[in-house]
């Protein structure tokens, strides 16, 4: 730490920022129109330094973690030299301008105190359309970012306190919900207004020179925090992948590859070995991949890090270039912050895993949900996520597995609806929303179960199939444990006609009961080391069967089936 | 407070708040004479704390515990027994029917986690294990009629489960009971059949709400809490009326309203929030009048923080509540609260970054000052170190602060890790604990669209008085209010509290377009219960109701809540009052968009009516400080020699110029340089704010 740096104003100054990102997401949660915003918190506010370097990123969907640099960066590379008082600027390409994937625009505003910048406040926000192939950004039938939307590299949207009214035309041509991005971005660029604001009188307080020194001791501080993190793991080289086995068109044999190379302070997550770029919309760009490991890596340690670059200072991020993790040109990328994001996350939390073991989070598994369009009676379109089937979390020591949970690079953060609410506002009739059986990842903590999920759809509507997690299993067991469940979706029409649904696809249907078994997560450590009254608590709950006790966790249970056998549990676990 | 004991007038009414460490007590007589009294809560019976307190006001006052209660027109109790017992999870065993294919949705928790960064923390346990939650056949469709009749042998079937696994309790919450509680009305029926228990709660009773998950987790909340509680608040009743009370006390409810003992009986969930509801009726009591009461409270204890925004005498009252982790549907006054209070650990972490909470230190072992054992420093010790606090016995010789202890824990645990002086280190932790209330005072504002500068700040709670003035100035309001009872303010609230209760129903319909009829008979039965449970408590004529509705734009998530005026349906003014509403909260409205219903409410609402306080004589001439000692005051003016005022010597109408201390019974209050400090015409303490230079 710089000696002249006062410990107190430190902090004070790390609450402050973070308080300020905080605020700007308060007021962007406030303001804005999409409910994407308010329901699924789909969007982070950020504050870089006058290097571009993130120094703040407290609220947040997690899989912006550490990202929001690489845009601020280009928007200096871009306009060096051009950088003015009440400039705003705004960008989404994740070839060219610092973007992770296309819908998530960045709006970025440079703070400036006596002439000299000295901060960039900024917000990236999932956008309700964009253009492209499909509504909702989602254009799973994408074989070129072209068909995935309008590409903006670094663009002045204001300039000196003016609107560039022109371009605010172009961006309204090129989306089917204008009025939905107009409202969203005026609430982007007021968030950024309260930041900028917020941020100068920090820097007035202190001085430019002073919030620069304690912008870094903010950094360093992080740094440390870090290394004191690389130090548990064990040294060495560590080799994981994780499968990606669709293209979004067709079954595929690839994988993500890392080797992590854990040294005195610092850490190696290299991407050799990694498959070739797909022809499908998962492909992931330099910003989401780096986002990917900071999420594995904070959400590994300590759920307090301090989500700014100081954090990952020691840690150096090799992704090679052509493949699923840098793709080229013009590869498309929309679902890239889902998936490969999740792919990413697992494959680091495996080779971590394996230099801390007693660390190691098991598989969390992925979504199996479509998304159903159609017409209400009313002849309204609706538009219905099957997310009330979601999929499950993994084992970590001392806690089983989330049993339903939001998609992992949220962390869980989504909420999930209510079914009467659906069932209010949709053309449907829920029949079943249950835990799974034996689907559980067993293990001393076992993997969540997944549901057994089935509505009947009323009406004939559009099925977007994003899949994921259908077929074989997606979590992984980790420290002895093992993977649950695969997935399945089927569709059953009123002819008595069973469509099995494959991963991606899109494809029209009558009425029919849309069932999902949304896959299991993976367990942590060695299922016959599990609190044999846990096992019979989870046999009594209908998560584990009689014969999978005796089978996965050497636990026998008593014909009563309301006690564990004690001895034969001996014999069992003495095997 | 220590002048000479004013004769009281009966009869007299008592509020008694029990918190972690205290049991409060506030008593104010018909003259409006205030006298307040503390005891040591016993957290293993908390009506021992109840007792006590009243057994030692008898004392104090010269009365024998039978006249004291015997004069006591009402006695308002803030009780936390629901609170601990969810938290100590000591509640009952409780089934669950459900209907069939739903019986997870209490387990799946719609996914929702406290910190999504913290995924290696667990769920809380869920209170109705999914082995006893059981699954019955029949349906409600989704605009309410039967799709399939409530198959009662499923029922049979679940009881005798329920009989066989020793369930004392029944939660029962049926899919799309919302519309129609009839299943669940014919289910707890045919559950007496094969359960001989007397415990059941149903979620269309308790809170007719969309969505099963909120619903059901209420009933189930509802029913973990309900055997405890309601047997623990009827035998108090009982032991007060038996001791002289004449009429049954009153509970404070989660909604800052009191109700009966009798009427809270088979729903006590409503009184998790007991105790900081109270801020409401407190805060009411802070203002001239309603249009007056415009407020942001921080009430600040042992270890958190509770913040509150009145505007125009009106605390938001919400459907959500959440408490370990439980989410509750219950009718609940908006508050937020952080981990910052006198009790709240200052630690340094392992990369040298000075933290101040949110973990505290608790009742036990408390501050190192307490010299109970703790050994890590808190906001209670640099207080110490500051010369803010006075070293010796606090709260009436409760406890007893050492500064040596202080100085010590502050010296090992922060100032050598920091390589700062002692007092440096002290200074840091008061200026990060008054940096986090700042925050969470920003925070509900900006959430709540409103801003502060038009507010006046009310510093409550034992340490509130301590740090109003600092956060007042860094918000920029001109004055903050430091009450006199600062250390009994909820106590106090509950004194000024209305009896109130709340009732809803989920009504679907465009504003523009409503069924006149359907509207009116949804009102007349919420107005119909709302009157009886009035009539009960004894407001038959006195009672008032109030209509509200719930409304949105069509395809919003959620709702806001506008209020009928004069009971009138007229679809303008309420556009009007919806987008007033809107544009305050969300900074936009949409004009001519369609507005959807989505319930209608009825509070029924019986006024207390309260004396304020007795005007004391005003003072002729500012008092002489009772001491000076050395302060530190802030980092621009360092340490000064401050005069110290005993609270008892300042009468309304005293002017002083800070900087300044003021020793009061339940708790000590600083002004800073440039801050004058006024005693108000209710006797509180009013600080005007001066530049900060």
């Amino acid at each position: 730490m710089n000696a002249a740096l006062d410990p107190v104003t430190l902090a004070l100054v790390q609450n402050r920022l973070d308080h300020i990102s905080h605020q700007m997401g308060w007021v962007m949660t406030r303001t804005a129109r999409s409910p994407i915003f308010s329901q699924s918190h789909d969007f982070s506010c950020f504050i870089a330094d006058a290097r571009g370097v993130l120094i703040s990123q407290a609220d947040g969907i997690p899989i912006h973690t550490g990202g929001g640099g690489f845009a601020v960066r280009a928007i200096l590379r871009d306009f060096a030299g051009a950088i003015a008082p009440e400039d705003v600027f705004l960008l989404n390409d994740p070839y060219t301008a610092g973007g992770n994937h296309l819908p998530d625009w960045v709006i970025a505003r440079p703070v400036f105190i006596a002439g000299r910048l000295v901060a960039f406040a900024c917000n990236r926000a999932h956008q309700a359309d964009i253009g492209g192939g499909a509504a909702g950004t989602y254009n799973s039938a994408a074989t070129e970012i072209f068909h995935e939307g309008i590409r903006l590299p670094v663009l002045k949207l204001i300039e000196a306190g003016r609107t560039r009214e022109d371009l605010w035309r172009l961006l309204l041509l090129n989306t089917r919900l204008p009025e939905a991005l107009d409202g969203d971005l005026r609430a982007m660029i007021g968030s950024t207004r309260i930041g900028a604001e917020r941020l100068a009188l920090l820097v007035e307080e202190l001085g430019p020179e002073r919030a620069a020194e304690f912008f870094e001791g903010v950094l360093a501080h992080a740094d440390r925090r870090f290394q004191g993190c690389i130090a548990r793991l064990a040294k060495g080289v560590w080799r994981s992948e994780e499968p990606v086995d669709s293209d979004c068109f067709e079954p595929i044999d690839a994988r993500i590859a890392v080797t992590l190379t854990v040294g005195e302070a610092h850490l190696i997550v290299d991407f050799a070995g990694t498959s070739d770029q797909v022809r499908g919309f998962k492909n992931s760009s330099i910003a989401n991949s780096t986002s990917a490991v900071f999420m594995a890596l904070a959400s590994f340690f300590e759920p307090d890090l301090p989500k700014n670059e100081g954090a990952f200072r020691s840690v150096d991020i090799r992704l090679p270039e052509g493949t699923l993790v840098n793709a080229r040109p013009p590869a498309p990328m929309t679902m890239n912050t889902v998936f490969v994001a999740h792919e990413i996350v697992h494959a680091v939390w495996k080779a971590l895993g394996q230099a801390l073991p007693e660390r190691a989070s098991a598989g969390w598994s992925k979504a199996v949900h479509a998304v159903t369009a159609g017409l209400r009676s009313d002849g309204n379109r609706y538009v219905m996520y099957q997310w009330a089937g979601a999929p499950a979390g993994g084992g970590v020591e001392g806690r089983d597995g989330f049993h339903l949970i939001g998609h992992l690079i949220t962390l869980g953060g989504l909420t999930l609806p209510n079914l009467e609410t659906y069932e209010h506002l949709y053309p449907v009739r829920f029949r079943r929303q249950e835990l799974r059986c034996d689907s559980a990842g067993p293990g001393r903590y076992r993997g969540g179960s997944g549901c057994d999920y089935e509505v009947e759809v009323f009406t004939p509507a559009d099925y977007a199939f994003r899949g994921e997690g259908v077929g074989s299993p997606s979590s992984f067991g980790a420290a002895g444990g093992k993977a649950g469940a695969g997935g399945e979706v089927t569709l059953t029409l009123d002819d008595g006609k069973i469509i099995h649904a494959s991963k991606y696809g899109v494809a029209r249907y009558g009425p029919a009961t849309y069932r999902a078994l949304s896959p299991g997560g993976g367990g942590y450590g060695d299922p016959r080391t599990r609190d044999p009254s846990s096992v019979l608590r989870d046999v009594r709950d209908g998560i584990v069967s009689v014969e999978a006790a005796a089978r996965d966790y050497g636990v026998a249970i008593a014909v009563d089936g309301r006690s564990v056998d004690e001895a034969r549990t001996a014999a069992l676990r003495a095997t | 407070m220590n002048d000479v004991p004013p004769q009281l007038v009966a009869p007299w009414r008592v509020g008694i708040d029990v918190g972690g460490t205290f049991t409060d007590m506030v008593l104010r007589d018909s003259a409006g004479a205030v006298r307040i009294f503390k005891a040591p809560s016993v957290p293993a019976d908390p009506s021992q704390g109840v007792l006590d307190v009243l057994r030692l006001a008898a004392r104090e006052l010269d009365l024998p515990l039978s006249a004291l209660l015997r004069n006591c027109a009402l006695l308002v109790h803030g009780s936390t027994v629901a609170t601990n017992t969810i938290l100590e999870k000591k509640g009952a065993k409780v089934g669950m029917l459900t209907t069939e294919g739903f019986r997870d949705s209490l387990e799946i928790r719609r996914g929702i986690r406290e910190n999504q960064w913290d995924h290696r923390a667990p769920f809380p346990p869920v209170l109705a294990p999914r082995y006893l939650r059981l699954p019955v056949r029949g349906r409600i469709a989704a605009d309410g009629s039967e799709l399939a009749p409530l198959v009662s042998e499923d029922v049979a079937k679940a009881g005798a489960i329920f009989a066989a696994e020793g369930v004392e309790s029944v939660a029962i919450c049926l899919f799309n009971s919302f519309l129609d509680g009839k299943h669940e009305r014919q289910a707890s029926e045919a559950l007496g059949k094969t359960w001989a228990g007397r415990w059941t709660s149903l979620s269309s009773d308790i809170v007719p709400i969309m969505g099963e998950y909120e619903r059901g987790s209420t009933a189930v909340v509802n029913a973990y809490i309900a055997p405890k509680v309601t047997s623990y608040l009827a035998a108090l009743d009982e032991q007060l009326r038996q001791l002289g009370l004449p009429r049954s006390l009153l509970l404070l409810q989660s909604n800052g309203g009191a109700v009966s003992v009798d009427e809270v009986a088979n729903r006590p969930v409503m009184l998790v929030l007991s105790g900081p509801a109270a801020g409401v009726g407190a805060l009411k009591g802070c203002a001239a009048s309603p249009d007056d009461a415009n407020f942001i409270s921080m009430e600040i204890g042992g270890t958190s923080c509770d913040v509150m925004v009145m505007a125009k005498g009106d605390v938001p009252v919400t459907d959500q509540l959440v408490i370990e982790g439980y989410h509750l549907a219950t009718p609940s006054v908006e508050i937020h609260t952080v981990g910052a209070g006198g009790g709240t650990i200052a630690w340094v972490d392992s990369a040298g970054l000075l933290h101040v909470g949110p973990q505290g230190a608790g009742a036990w072992p408390g501050p190192a000052a307490y010299g109970l054992g703790g050994e890590n420093p808190t906001v209670t010790d640099a207080q110490l170190v500051l010369g803010r606090l006075r070293p010796g016995p606090l709260a009436g010789g409760a406890v007893t602060l050492d500064h040596g202890l202080a100085r010590g824990a502050i010296e090992t645990k922060l100032a050598q890790p920091l390589g700062l002086s002692v007092e440096d280190a002290a200074a840091g932790v008061i200026r990060l604990l008054e940096q986090n209330l700042l925050h969470a005072v920003e925070r509900l504002s900006i959430e709540r669209g409103h801003n502060p500068i038009h507010f006046t700040l009310v510093a409550a709670g034992g340490a509130g008085p301590m740090h109003g003035t600092a956060v007042a100035r860094a918000l920029g309001c001109k004055r903050v209010l430091l009450p006199r009872a600062a250390g009994a303010f909820c106590a106090m609230g509950m004194l000024q509290s209305d009896v109130r209760q709340d009732y809803m129903q989920v009504f679907i319909a465009e504003l523009d377009k409503v069924d006149r009829a359907a509207f009116e008979a949804g009102f007349a039965e919420l107005e119909t219960k709302a009157h009886a449970a009035l009539v009960r408590q004894g407001f038959a004529d006195s009672g008032t109701i109030q209509r509200e509705l719930d409304l949105r734009y069509e395809g919003q998530q959620w709702s806001l809540r506008v209020a009928l005026h004069a009971n009138l349906f007229d679809p303008v003014a309420i556009r009007r009052s919806f987008e007033a509403e809107h544009q305050r909260l969300f900074g936009h409205i949409q004009p001519g968009g369609r507005l959807d219903i989505t319930a209608l409410r009825v509070v029924g609402c019986g006024r207390l009516d309260w004396s304020p306080a007795a005007s004391r004589p005003p003072q002729p001439k500012p008092p002489a400080p009772r001491q000076r000692r050395p302060v530190w005051i802030d980092p621009r003016h360092g340490w000064q020699n401050v005069p110290v005022y005993d609270g008892g010597d300042l009468r309304p109408g005293c002017k002083l110029a800070g900087p300044l201390l003021v020793e009061e019974r339940t708790t000590t209050a600083f002004v800073g340089p440039n801050d004058h400090l006024e005693i108000d015409a209710a006797d509180d303490f009013l600080v005007h704010l001066g530049a900060v230079a």
